[in-house]
């Protein structure tokens, strides 16, 4: 019969290790890793990876595919001190799965290293309900839900394209919601700005807008932002959010945006639409341009309407 | 569209905009992709970028200079070409 430490032993063999920082690192770089925790559901919802999903060992071998599709797909286990996670890993490899990492020192170790975790908030009934087509897409599923609940999104502008952009993100759940825009609504605004309504004439805009966004959907924190994005508050501004929508109308703010966002490494989703013609496109630093490769320099003031 | 590309970007599922540029004509009905390049003179994320903090922006002057009146169109042809599946 063997020993424990023999089997443990017996599985370092063939399980490669990877710490922490180094796992942190390899995530970080957007390298594709199938990370699931091994350990009961109680000790998951207590706090676990961002990107893990949860399978206990013992129904390891029954899941394992359902959570990785493609076998090739590198997986890294973890459990609470890296043990469990070493011998799941094995009977992994035993499966033919090519490429399979425990993480050192397990969970325990990740959250000594100080490296964020996340945990589980159980969805209230009224939840579970009204996210319950998000569910049924396996790209989003519960995982991704409890990820929009937790994600903060800057929508610069409350106008036409912020209108539609920010009731679409409420709708969907996107916790918290900030919205920014200096103006207050014009009747000549509602044929296009859906947020505001005949009775908020003359309101700030991120006033009607909350209250818009509020009565879809009360799960979303919406900030409202009752100030035009200037050189001095854009930084500031845009830091406790983990994405940028510019909705914004003019090309000043547009610039302004992109080089706050890039100097930021922030995420922009850029919108903009002259008459009948709009066009969309994402700069997101290092991965791609930004509004100056696009264009260098802006036209001249008055040759182009806002 | 902004909508859905942000929930995408925010569960890292499926493939953003990032260096595409889609356009929308309304009247024609008509979608069009646009592939984009990054500038390697970009005076933002360029190699030698000149623009390192929001300076730039406290003057009034949003550009690096006023050039032609296509000076916009311009930009436009340097920074990208067609995508063969247009």
């Amino acid at each position: 019969m063997k020993t424990l430490k023999e089997m443990l032993a017996e599985a370092r063999q063939v399980v490669p290790e990877a710490g922490p920082a180094e796992l942190a690192e390899r995530l970080a770089a957007g390298e594709k890793l199938a990370v699931i925790d091994v350990r009961d559901p109680d000790e998951f919802r207590d706090g676990h990876l961002e990107v893990a999903t949860n399978i206990s060992r013992g129904f390891l071998e029954f899941r394992v595919g359902t959570a990785v599709t493609d076998p090739s797909t590198p997986i890294v286990l973890y459990c609470q001190t890296g043990l469990r996670s070493m011998l799941a890993a094995k009977a992994l490899k035993d499966l033919g799965y090519g490429t399979v990492i425990n993480l050192q020192g397990g969970y325990q170790k990740w959250v000594q290293s100080g490296l964020p975790t996340v945990k589980e908030v159980p969805l209230t009934t009224d939840q579970i309900q009204r996210y319950s087509r998000h569910f049924l897409l396996p790209q989003v599923g519960d995982k991704g839900q409890r990820k929009l609940l937790r994600s903060k999104v800057l929508l610069i502008g409350a106008g036409g394209l912020g209108s539609p952009t920010a009731l679409y993100l409420a709708a969907a759940g996107v916790g918290t919601l900030g919205l920014m825009d200096g103006d207050t609504v014009d009747i000549t605004n509602l044929q296009r700005q859906i947020l505001h309504t005949t009775a908020d004439i003359g309101k700030p805009k991120v006033e009607s807008g909350t209250r818009t966004l509020k009565a879809l959907n009360p799960d979303v924190n919406v900030i409202p932002l009752p100030t035009r994005i200037t050189v001095d508050n854009v930084m500031d501004t845009i830091k406790g959010y983990d994405l940028v929508v510019d909705g914004s109308d003019n090309f000043e703010t547009r610039y302004l945006v992109n080089d706050a966002c890039y100097l930021a490494g922030k995420t922009n989703v850029h919108g903009s639409i002259f008459q009948f013609e709009g066009m969309a496109t994402v700069f997101a630093p290092g991965q791609g341009p930004c509004y100056r490769c696009l264009y260098p320099t802006p036209p001249p003031p008055g040759l182009v309407p806002s | 569209m902004q909508a859905t590309e942000t929930v995408k970007l925010l569960l890292g599922i499926g493939e953003p905009l990032i260096g595409r540029l889609l356009t929308y004509d309304a009247l024609g009905m008509r979608f069009r992709e646009v592939r984009l390049r990054r500038d390697p003179k970009c005076p933002l994320c360029g190699s030698a970028p000149s623009i390192k903090d929001l300076t730039i922006h406290r003057n009034g002057a949003v550009g690096t200079c006023e050039t032609s009146p296509d000076g916009h169109g311009e930009g436009v042809a340097a920074g990208v070409a067609p995508n063969a599946g247009g």
